[in-house]
C-alpha cells in the first residue's frame, strides 16, 4: 500500500509538472489521478507569500497541515509554475523556533527594558501596551506614537492599522517596510502622471521585442517573471535582452547586451537615451505633443541626510521646493539632454559606446515595442524618483507606452506592496487611493468615509521610515509597533540610528512576528503572529492584479494575525483616552465608545454577519470578532476608489478568481491604462489620456546627473552594493527557518573581483572586515560564484541576521521619496 | 514551540520540475540529471523542456539533490512545479482510508 501511495503521488507531482510544459506523459499517471485519492488532500488557491510577482500558488492540507504546494495551473501570473521559494512555501509555517507567546522584557516578574523576555499572557501584554500607550498619548500627544507596518501586510491588516493610527491615535506616524523598496517608484509615478502604479501588466512579457533591465535582477528576484521572459526570447529569436547593472549577476546569462555601470550613472545613460531619439529625429512628435508637457526640475536637493551632516549644510535645494519644477518647451528640453553625448556618457558610466549606442537604438526604432523593469536599482537611489522619471522620459519622446509590449515597468518586491502599502497608504503622508494626508479635501473625503468628525486626522504627515529611527533615537517617537517586517535588519545605518532607538530607555518597543527576528529581540514586548494560510487575507501584486484566500489551516495556538492584534488592541481606548474634548464635542454619540466600536465594529467595516463566512471554512478573527471584519474592511477601503480610477470589484468575486487587475470597471479588469479601448476611464477620441493630472499629460522632465552621496576614495577605495539572493526573501527571517535554502546558501560573503582580493592579499574564503565611517562587518571573501563584481566595487546581500551588512551602509535617502539608497557607499576591506 | 518532525527520517518527498535547457546541450542536461539519485526524467519537449521529479527523504536532502542540477550551465531555468511530503503517520492513516475506500467501491 505505501508503494502505491508514493507511486500516486509522485503521478500526481509529474501531472502537474507535464502540463505546466505543454509537454504529454505516460498513461499511467493519468490513469492515477482520477482516482479517489485526490480528495484526502484539500486543495485550496493562495497568493505566494514572498515576492512582488502575485503568483497563485495551490496549498493542499492534511490533518491541519499544509503538505503539499504547487503552482497554479489557472493563473494567468505563473501559469502552473512556481520558484524555489514558493516550492518550500509549506515548510515557513513549521519553523522550529515558531513564536507561540507574548513574550515580555521583565525583572521579578515586573516589565524592565533591561529584563529578560519571559512568556506573558495576551491580556497582561495588552495591559502593558495600552498602558504605555497611553502614558506616551498623555504625555507628549499623538506625534510620540508610531507604527512600522509592512509590505506583507494583508490589504484589510494595512487598512485597520492605518484607520488605528490616522483616526485613532491621530498620529500620521505610520510607514511601511515598503518605503525601503518602492516609495520612489510611487513618486516617480506620482509625478510623471499623477497617479500610482504601472499601466502595463505581466502580458507585455510576450509582446515585448525588447526587454530593458535597469537594476533588476529578475533572474533571482523575480524568477517566475524571468522564465516568462526567457520564454519569449528563445522561442522568439528577434528578441533582444539588454541588461544594467553595476555587477554581473544570473540575469546577464540572457543578455545580448550587457552593461556594467558605474554607481550612480543610470541618470546619465537615461538621458543620453533622451539625446540619442532626438537627434536622430525618432521622437514621436504627435504623441508628444498631444500627450505631453516638459518640465525643468530642481536641482542639488541634497541626500535626505540629517540636517547638520556636511552633504546638506552644502546642499541648495534640499528643503521644501526640492520637488519643484518649472514649464519648458521642447527645444529647452531637447538643450537640456544634448550635454549627455555618447562620448561623455560612455566615460562617466564606463559602458563602451557601441554598447549605450545598441541600447538606445532598441529605444528608438519606431517599429521595436520595449518594456523596461527596475526594482532596488533604480528606487534604492539617492536620485530614485528622479531615475524613474527619466525611464518614463524615453518611452514618452517614442510613444511606447500603455500598448502591449511598450511598458516601462517598475517591479515590487513584497507580496502586498502595491495592494496594501500603496493602494491602502500606509505611508506617513497618504490615504487611500493616492491621496494625501496634506491636502485638506482628502482628509475631508477619508473623514466622510469613516464617519468621523472633521478634524480628526492630522493634516502634517508623519514620520518616515528612517526618520523613524531617528526620530526613537532622539527620544522623540516613544510608543512603537512594529509589525510583519524585519527593520533591524533591513533599515541602513543600523548601528548609529536603528538599534540606539530601539533600546533608548525612553522608548516602549513592540514587534509583532511568527519568528525571533533581530527586531523582535531588540523590542521591549514580541507579539507571536500567525501568518499566511493562517489567516485570510487579500494581496496587490506588481500589475495592479488583486487577489484573495482563505484561512486554510489554524495558526499554531497562542499565535494570532496581526489584524486581530491591531483590531483587539482598539478595544482598550476609550475615546475620551485619545480624542480632545473638542473634537468628541462635534460627534457626541461617540462618547463612552471604545476605539474598536468607532474604527471597526459600529462603522461600515461591522455590517456584515458572520453568516457570510461560508461555514466549511476556517475564520477564527471574524468568529472572535463575530463580524466578518475582512470583507468589512474590505468593502470600507474599496469605497474610496470606486469611481476614481481605482476600482476594485466586490469583495466575493475575489475568491472565485486568480485576482483581476484594477480598475474592475463593470466586472472587467484593466490590463492596459492610460489607452483608449482598455481603459474605460481614458475619454473617447483621445487615444491616450493620462487623466492623472488635470490636463491629462503626462510630465518629461529635464533633470541632471549628480553624484553620490558618498564614493570610493583614498581610504574607503571600494563601492559597497547590497541587496538579494535567490534562496532567501529579503532579510530571510522565514526562509533561513527553512534548512534547505539556509543550507544552499548558508551566510553571506563578500562578493569580489578576484583581482581585488589578490592586491588585498586575500584569497577566496578569507574571513575580512568590510568598514565603513559608520560600522564594520565580519564575513568571507567569495570570489567566484554567481554574482561578479566589477574591480572596485563588491556585492553582499543582506538576509543575513549573524552577518548585518546594514552596520555599515550609509542612510543617505532620496530627499523626494525618502528612500534609503542601499546600493552605494564607500568601504574598506581588511584581513581579520 | 518545536516541530520535532522536520528531521524524521521516515518522510518522503517528492517535487516536479521543469528544466528549460540550451537545445544543444539536451544530453548533457538529461546524463546530469539521471546521475542524481531519485531523480527521474518524465518528458523531453522539442523546445528543450524536461519534466523531471526528485524524490528525497527530507527537505534537505531534496534540495541538495536539486541544487546539483540547478546549478548545471545547459539549464537556463530551473522552476519547481509540485511538492508533497508524506510522514509515516500519514502515510498509514491514509492506508487505512484506502482500505475503506476499496469495500465503498465493492459495495457500489
Amino acid at each position: 500500500m505505501t508503494i502505491n501511495r508514493r507511486e500516486f503521488i509522485k503521478a500526481n507531482a509529474i501531472a502537474a509538472a507535464a502540463a505546466v510544459a505543454g509537454v504529454s506523459v505516460p498513461a499511467i499517471a493519468s490513469n492515477l489521478i482520477t482516482s479517489s485519492d485526490i480528495t484526502k488532500l484539500k486543495w485550496d488557491k493562495a497568493p505566494c507569500r514572498f515576492c512582488g510577482t502575485g503568483c497563485s500558488v495551490n496549498v493542499g492540507v492534511m490533518d491541519g497541515k499544509v503538505v503539499a504546494t504547487h503552482g497554479d495551473i489557472k493563473s494567468p501570473v505563473n501559469k502552473g509554475l512556481n520558484c524555489v521559494k514558493g516550492y518550500f512555501l509549506s515548510k515557513i509555517m513549521y519553523g522550529k523556533d515558531r513564536l507561540t507567546t507574548p513574550l515580555l522584557r521583565m525583572t521579578n516578574g515586573k516589565y524592565d527594558k533591561e529584563g529578560e523576555f519571559a512568556p506573558v499572557s495576551w491580556d497582561q501584554a495588552f495591559d502593558v501596551m495600552a498602558e504605555k500607550a497611553k502614558e506616551t498619548l498623555k504625555k507628549d500627544g499623538p506625534t510620540a506614537v508610531g507604527m512600522f507596518g509592512s509590505g506583507q501586510w494583508t490589504v484589510q491588516e494595512g487598512y485597520a492599522a492605518v484607520k488605528l493610527m490616522k483616526a485613532g491615535f491621530r498620529s500620521n506616524n505610520i510607514d511601511p517596510n515598503a518605503r525601503h523598496c518602492m516609495a520612489s517608484a510611487v513618486g516617480g509615478f506620482m509625478r510623471t502622471f499623477g497617479i500610482d502604479e504601472p499601466m502595463g501588466c505581466y502580458d507585455d512579457l510576450e509582446a515585448a521585442d525588447a526587454f530593458v533591465l535597469w537594476g533588476s535582477n529578475m533572474a533571482e528576484m523575480h524568477p517566475i517573471l524571468w522564465t516568462r521572459l526567457t520564454d519569449r526570447r528563445l522561442s522568439s529569436p528577434h528578441v533582444k535582452v539588454a541588461v544594467l547593472s553595476t555587477f554581473e549577476h544570473r540575469s546577464f546569462d540572457l543578455a545580448d547586451n550587457g552593461m556594467i555601470f558605474t554607481p550612480q550613472t543610470d541618470l546619465a545613460i537615461l538621458n543620453y537615451i533622451a539625446h540619442y531619439i532626438i537627434s536622430t529625429g525618432r521622437v514621436n512628435k504627435d504623441f508628444v505633443s498631444k500627450h505631453t508637457n516638459f518640465r525643468l526640475g530642481e536641482t542639488d536637493i541634497g541626500y535626505g541626510l540629517r540636517p547638520e551632516h556636511p552633504l546638506e549644510q552644502a546642499a541648495k535645494n534640499n528643503g521644501k521646493t526640492a520637488g519643484s519644477s518649472t514649464p519648458i518647451d521642447f527645444e529647452e528640453y531637447a538643450k537640456f539632454v544634448s550635454t549627455y553625448t555618447v562620448e561623455y556618457t560612455s566615460k562617466l558610466s564606463g559602458v563602451p559606446e557601441h554598447k549605450l549606442e545598441a541600447l538606445a537604438e532598441l529605444y528608438a526604432d519606431p517599429k521595436i515595442k520595449v518594456t523596461s523593469f527596475w526594482t532596488m536599482g533604480f528606487n534604492q537611489h539617492t536620485r530614485g524618483v528622479w531615475a524613474n522619471n527619466l525611464v518614463y522620459n524615453i518611452h514618452l519622446l517614442t510613444g511606447k507606452i500603455s500598448t502591449p509590449g511598450n511598458s516601462p515597468f517598475s517591479l515590487t518586491g513584497q507580496p502586498s506592496a502595491c495592494g496594501t502599502a500603496r493602494e491602502v497608504g500606509t505611508f506617513s503622508h497618504r490615504l487611500p487611493a493616492d491621496m494625501v494626508v496634506a491636502n485638506p479635501k482628502h482628509r475631508a473625503i477619508a473623514e466622510k468615509i469613516w464617519d468621523l468628525p472633521e478634524g480628526t486626522i492630522p493634516p502634517k504627515p508623519g514620520y518616515h521610515a528612517v526618520l523613524q529611527n531617528r526620530m526613537l533615537k532622539d527620544g522623540k517617537l516613544n510608543f512603537y509597533w512594529v509589525q510583519c517586517n524585519n527593520n533591524m535588519q533591513a533599515a541602513a545605518n543600523i548601528n548609529e540610528e536603528a538599534y540606539p532607538g530601539y533600546r533608548n530607555p525612553k522608548n516602549f518597543i513592540v514587534v509583532s512576528d511568527p519568528y525571533p527576528t533581530v527586531t523582535a529581540q531588540a523590542a521591549d514586548l514580541i507579539l507571536p503572529t500567525a501568518m499566511w494560510v493562517e489567516k485570510e487575507g487579500v494581496y496587490g501584486n506588481a500589475e495592479r492584479r488583486t487577489q484573495s484566500w482563505y484561512q486554510m489551516v489554524e495558526a499554531p495556538t497562542g499565535a494570532k494575525s496581526d489584524l486581530w492584534q491591531l483590531v483587539e488592541f482598539s478595544k482598550r481606548f476609550a475615546i475620551e483616552d485619545v480624542w480632545p474634548e473638542e473634537l468628541i464635542a462635534k460627534k457626541p454619540e461617540v462618547r463612552g465608545k471604545t476605539l474598536y466600536d468607532v474604527l471597526y465594529k459600529d462603522s461600515s467595516v461591522g455590517k456584515f454577519s458572520l453568516d457570510e463566512v461560508p461555514e466549511d471554512r476556517l475564520n477564527d478573527d471574524a468568529r472572535d470578532f463575530g463580524f466578518y471584519i475582512q470583507k468589512g474592511l474590505f468593502e470600507e477601503y474599496a469605497t474610496f476608489g470606486r469611481g476614481h480610477a481605482h476600482d476594485l470589484a466586490p469583495y466575493d468575486r475575489y475568491h472565485k478568481e486568480r485576482g483581476l487587475r484594477w480598475p474592475v470597471v463593470n466586472g472587467k479588469e484593466t490590463k492596459w491604462r492610460f489607452k483608449e479601448g482598455s481603459d474605460p476611464y481614458v475619454k473617447a477620441g483621445s487615444g491616450w489620456d493620462f487623466y492623472g493630472h488635470k490636463d491629462g499629460r503626462a510630465r518629461i522632465f529635464a533633470l541632471p546627473y549628480e553624484p553620490p552621496a558618498e564614493s570610493p576614495d583614498e581610504e574607503y577605495d571600494l563601492w559597497l552594493s547590497t541587496g538579494r539572493v535567490l534562496e532567501h526573501w529579503h532579510s530571510g527571517s522565514m526562509t533561513q527557518r527553512v534548512p534547505e535554502l539556509y543550507k544552499a546558501m548558508p551566510d553571506a560573503l563578500v562578493y569580489m573581483h578576484p583581482d581585488d582580493a589578490k592586491s588585498r592579499n586575500m584569497r577566496r574564503g578569507d574571513l575580512v572586515k568590510l568598514i565603513s565611517r559608520r560600522g564594520e562587518v565580519q564575513t568571507r571573501v567569495e570570489t567566484r560564484g554567481r554574482n561578479k563584481p566589477p574591480i572596485g566595487l563588491v556585492y553582499m546581500p543582506w538576509f543575513d541576521a549573524s552577518r548585518l551588512v546594514n552596520k555599515v551602509t550609509l542612510d543617505a535617502t532620496d530627499p523626494l521619496s525618502k528612500q534609503t539608497d542601499f546600493k552605494k557607499c564607500a568601504i574598506k576591506i581588511v584581513k581579520v | 514551540m518545536t516541530d520535532k518532525k522536520d528531521n524524521r527520517p521516515s518522510e518522503y518527498h517528492v517535487a516536479s520540475l521543469v528544466a528549460y535547457c540550451i537545445l544543444a546541450q539536451v544530453d548533457e542536461v538529461k546524463a546530469a540529471i539521471t546521475a542524481v539519485e531519485g531523480a527521474e526524467i518524465h518528458a523531453v519537449s522539442d523546445e528543450g523542456k524536461i519534466v523531471l521529479t526528485v524524490e528525497g527523504t527530507g527537505f534537505k536532502n531534496l534540495d541538495k539533490k536539486i541544487d546539483i542540477i540547478r546549478v548545471h550551465t545547459g539549464i537556463i531555468n530551473l522552476s519547481p512545479v509540485y511538492h508533497q511530503v508524506l510522514d509515516e503517520e500519514q502515510e498509514k492513516k491514509l492506508a487505512e482510508s484506502d482500505k475503506a475506500d476499496a469495500l465503498s467501491y465493492q459495495i457500489k
